[in-house]
C-alpha cells in the first residue's frame, strides 16, 4: 500500500465519526433511531474503506461488498424487524452516563494501546504507520462497544446492532493487519455477518411472538 | 503447490462438502416434493459423503495426502478422521430422523407438531450443516477454516430452534448470539496468524494463507504476537468446542435441538470446532511448549466442571450435553499435550466420544419418542418395555464411563498414560476421578429410568414400546462399535496413527 497517496485527513476525520456514530447506536433508545445512527456508521465504514483505497486499490472491492452487506442488506433487516409499532428500547442495565464514560475510557485505553504496543498486534511494518496505529484504535473501540452494547443491553435488537458494531469493528482491524487478504476470504467474512444478522433477527421474531417482549431477560427457562 | 512428496492431487476432498452443499440446495429448492425426497437425497448424499470419507481414510492410510486447489484443500490423516466422522455418524442421524420427526409429538412439546412443510427445510439444513463441517476439515486456509467453522453455526442455528417454542427460541437465540461473538475472536486469531506469516517474509501473500505452509515459520513469528494469537484461537474455537469456561451455550443448543440434532452438534460439531483449535494452536508447540500445560490444565478444568454440572441435572439431554463438555475435556487434554501418545489418545477419545454420545443421544432421542418424557424424575422400569434402548443405553454409559472392555476405556486410558508419560500425575490423577464420577452421573440416571419403579405420572402414559427399526437399528450398530473398538482397538490404528503424526508436534 502506498501510504503518501491517502487522504490523512479525511481518514482521520471519518475515523472520528465513526466512534460518535458507534456511540449513538448503542445510546440512543429509539430503536429507528439507533438503527440510523448504525447506518450512518456503516456507510462512515464504506467511506473510510473507500479512502484507504486511493492507496490500495483491493481495497475498493471492500468497500462495495460493505455497501451491500453492512450499509444497504444489515440496515434492511433490522427496520424489517423493528418493524412501525412502538420501538422505545427496554431499560438497558446501565445508563447514559456511565455508557459515554464507557466509551471515552475505551477510546483512550486502544489509542494508548496501538502507540505503545502495536508490535504484539499488528506484525507488520505497514501497520506501524502512524494512520494505521489509529485505524486499529478506532476499530477497537467500535468492536469494544459492539461487545459492551451485548452485554449491558436488554433489548434482543439493540443487542443485534451491538453485534453489527462489535462486527464493523472487526473488519475495520483487518484493512491494518491483513490488507492482503484474498477477495474469497473478505466475502466470505463479511457475508456470513449478513446471515448472522438475518437469522438473529429472524429467531428475535419468534420469541417476539412465544414471549410477548423482546426482552433478553424474559429468557429465562434454560438454567443450569 | 506444497513440495511434500506424498500430496496427490485428488477431486475427493472438494467432493466431500460439494455434494451435500447440492444436496442440501435440491432439497430447499424441491420443498413441495414433500418429506420423502428430502429424507431420500439426504440419506443417499450422507452414504456418499461416508464413501468418500472410506476413500479418503485409504488414500491416506496408504501414505498419500490428498491436495485440490492448489493446496487450497488438503486431507491428511487428521482432516480424513474427521471426514470419517462426520460422514458416518451423518449416515446414522439421517437414518435415525425419518420417523423420530415425524413424530416429534412428546407430551412435553404440546403444540409444535412439526408442519409436514418444514421437514425439507430440516433437511436442506442438515444437509448444509454436513457440508459446512466437512469443508472445515478439509480446508487448509486458515481465513476460510474460520468461515467453515462460523458456517457451521449458521447452518445449525435454525436447526436448534426448529422447534420453536420458547424453550428453543431462547436455545436458538443464546446460540446464534455467543458462537458468533465467541469465533469473532477466532477471526482475529487467524488473520493475526496469516499477517504474522506474511510479514516473516519467508511466505508470499498467498502462502501465508495456507496452514500447511504457515506451520514450517510459525517459529519465525514474534513472541507477543503467538502468544495473542494463541489465546484469541482458544476463545474462538474453544467457544465452539463447548470449552469451559466457554461452554454456556452448549447445554441448551445440544438439550433443545431436536434429538437428531443434537446427535450431530454432541457428536460432531464440537469435534470439528477442537480439530480447527488443534489445527491452528499446533503449529506453536515447537516453538512454545509451555502451551502444553496450559491446554492440559484447561481440559482438566473442563472435565471436572462438565462432570459436576452433569451431577445435577435431572433433564437427560442436559445431562448428557453437560458430559459433552467433560469429555471435550479429556479430548482436550490429550490433544493440548502434543505429545505423539496425546494426540492418539485424545483422537482417539474424540473418534469413541462421537460413537458413544451419539449413541446416548439416540437412546434418550428413543424414551422422548416412546414416552413423552425426558427428565429421569418423571421416566422408570422402562427396561422391560424398550429392551433395545436399555441395552443401548447401558452400553453406552459404560463406555463413556471408561470402563473396560468398552472403546471409553482404551482412549481413556490413552489419555492417561499420555499424561504420566509426560509428568503430569496431577492431570491423570484428575481425570481418573471425573471418570469414576462419570460413571455415578449414568449409571445413577441409567438404574432410574430402566430399573427403578415407573413413576406415577409415566404409569398413567399410553402403554409404552420399543421404537421402530429405522430408529433402533443406527443405536445397534453404534453400540457395536463401542464394543468392536473397546475389544479391538487397533482397527482404529492406521488411521488413528496417521492423525496423530499429522497432528503432533513434541515428538513420538
Amino acid at each position: 500500500m502506498s501510504v503518501e497517496l491517502l487522504p490523512m485527513d479525511l481518514i482521520r476525520t471519518l475515523s472520528m465519526l465513526l466512534v460518535i456514530t458507534s456511540v449513538a447506536a448503542v445510546e440512543i433508545r429509539r430503536l429507528r433511531m439507533a438503527a440510523v445512527a448504525y447506518s450512518i456508521q456503516a456507510l462512515l465504514i464504506v467511506a473510510l474503506l473507500a479512502s484507504f483505497a486511493s492507496g490500495n486499490p483491493a481495497l475498493y472491492l471492500w468497500a462495495g461488498t460493505a455497501l451491500i452487506t453492512k450499509a444497504i442488506l444489515t440496515p434492511y433487516f433490522l427496520f424489517r424487524a423493528i418493524g412501525s409499532g412502538d420501538d422505545r428500547e427496554l431499560k438497558p442495565l446501565i445508563g447514559f452516563g456511565p455508557s459515554v464514560l464507557v466509551a471515552v475510557l475505551l477510546m483512550l485505553g486502544f489509542y494508548h494501546l496501538t502507540h505503545t504496543h502495536i508490535l504484539l498486534l499488528a506484525p507488520s511494518e505497514l501497520a506501524q504507520q502512524e494512520l494505521f496505529r489509529t485505524n486499529l484504535a478506532v476499530a477497537s473501540t467500535v468492536f469494544a462497544l459492539g461487545l459492551y452494547a451485548v452485554l449491558t443491553r436488554r433489548d434482543a435488537v439493540k443487542t443485534v446492532i451491538g453485534l453489527c458494531l462489535l462486527e464493523n469493528g472487526v473488519h475495520l482491524s483487518l484493512v491494518s493487519l491483513a490488507p492482503g487478504l484474498p477477495e474469497t476470504a473478505l466475502f466470505g467474512v463479511a457475508s456470513e455477518v449478513v446471515v448472522t444478522v438475518y437469522l438473529l433477527l429472524y429467531v428475535i421474531g419468534g420469541v417476539r411472538r412465544q414471549f410477548g417482549t423482546t426482552d433478553t431477560f424474559a429468557l429465562r427457562e434454560l438454567h443450569w | 503447490m506444497s513440495a511434500d512428496p506424498a500430496a496427490v492431487t485428488s477431486s475427493l476432498p472438494p467432493l466431500a462438502f460439494l455434494l451435500p452443499l447440492a444436496a442440501g440446495a435440491v432439497v430447499l429448492l424441491g420443498r413441495r416434493f414433500g418429506r420423502a425426497l428430502a429424507q431420500a437425497v439426504t440419506l443417499v448424499t450422507a452414504v456418499a459423503v461416508l464413501g468418500i470419507g472410506v476413500a479418503m481414510v485409504v488414500r491416506v492410510v496408504a501414505g498419500q495426502v490428498l491436495v485440490a486447489w492448489g493446496n487450497e484443500l488438503r486431507v491428511d490423516g487428521l482432516s480424513a478422521l474427521l471426514v470419517v466422522v462426520i460422514g458416518g455418524i451423518g449416515v446414522l442421524a439421517s437414518l435415525y430422523s425419518v420417523r423420530y420427526v415425524a413424530r416429534p409429538t412428546a407430551p412435553e412439546r404440546a403444540g409444535e407438531a412439526v408442519a409436514p412443510t418444514r421437514l425439507p427445510v430440516f433437511y436442506g439444513l442438515l444437509l448444509w450443516f454436513l457440508a459446512t463441517m466437512l469443508w472445515g476439515c478439509v480446508t487448509n486456509n486458515v481465513v476460510m477454516l474460520y468461515v467453515a467453522v462460523e458456517a457451521t453455526t449458521l447452518t445449525s442455528g435454525l436447526l436448534v430452534a426448529f422447534y420453536w417454542d420458547r424453550r428453543a427460541l431462547e436455545a436458538g437465540y443464546k446460540y446464534l448470539m455467543l458462537l458468533t461473538i465467541g469465533i469473532t475472536f477466532a477471526l482475529f486469531g487467524c488473520v493475526l496468524v496469516y499477517a504474522a506469516g506474511a510479514a516473516t517474509g519467508k511466505l508470499d501473500g498467498g502462502q501465508a494463507l495456507l496452514l500447511s505452509e504457515l506451520r514450517g515459520v510459525a517459529g519465525l513469528i514474534p513472541s507477543g504476537t503467538a502468544l495473542i494469537a494463541v489465546a484469541f484461537l482458544i476463545v474462538g474455537f474453544g467457544t465452539k468446542a463447548g470449552i469451559a469456561p466457554f461452554h454456556p451455550w452448549l447445554p441448551d443448543a445440544h438439550a433443545e435441538a431436536p434429538t437428531p440434532i443434537s446427535v450431530l452438534l454432541s457428536g460432531v460439531m464440537i469435534k470439528m470446532a477442537v480439530y480447527a483449535l488443534a489445527r491452528t494452536v499446533s503449529i506453536f508447540y515447537p516453538t512454545w511448549p509451555g502451551l502444553a500445560v496450559f491446554a492440559v490444565g484447561l481440559g482438566v478444568f473442563t472435565m471436572v466442571l462438565g462432570i459436576v454440572l452433569a451431577l445435577a441435572q435431572d433433564d437427560l439431554k442436559r445431562l448428557l450435553a453437560y458430559s459433552s463438555v467433560s469429555q471435550m475435556g479429556y479430548v482436550l487434554a490429550g490433544v493440548g499435550l502434543g505429545t505423539y501418545l496425546g494426540c492418539y489418545g485424545g483422537l482417539f477419545h474424540l473418534l469413541n466420544h462421537a460413537v458413544f454420545k451419539s449413541l446416548l443421544f439416540m437412546a434418550v432421542g428413543a424414551l422422548i419418542y416412546s414416552t413423552g418424557a425426558r427428565r429421569i424424575s418423571e421416566l422408570g422400569g422402562l427396561a422391560r418395555k424398550m429392551p433395545i434402548t436399555s441395552a443401548c443405553f447401558i452400553i453406552g454409559a459404560v463406555a463413556i464411563s471408561g470402563l473396560p472392555p468398552l472403546s471409553g476405556f482404551m482412549s481413556k486410558l490413552t489419555v492417561f498414560l499420555a499424561l504420566a508419560q509426560s509428568g503430569m500425575w496431577w492431570a491423570a490423577a484428575v481425570a481418573v476421578l471425573v471418570g469414576l464420577l462419570t460413571t455415578v452421573v449414568l449409571m445413577r440416571a441409567a438404574s432410574a429410568v430402566f430399573w427403578a419403579g415407573p413413576s406415577r405420572q409415566a404409569a398413567a402414559q399410553n402403554p409404552v414400546r420399543e421404537v421402530p427399526p429405522s430408529m433402533w437399528v443406527p443405536m445397534v450398530i453404534l453400540a457395536a462399535a463401542c464394543v468392536l473398538l473397546g475389544v479391538l482397538p487397533q482397527v482404529a490404528y492406521p488411521l488413528l496413527d496417521r492423525a496423530a503424526v499429522a497432528l503432533a508436534t513434541l515428538g513420538r
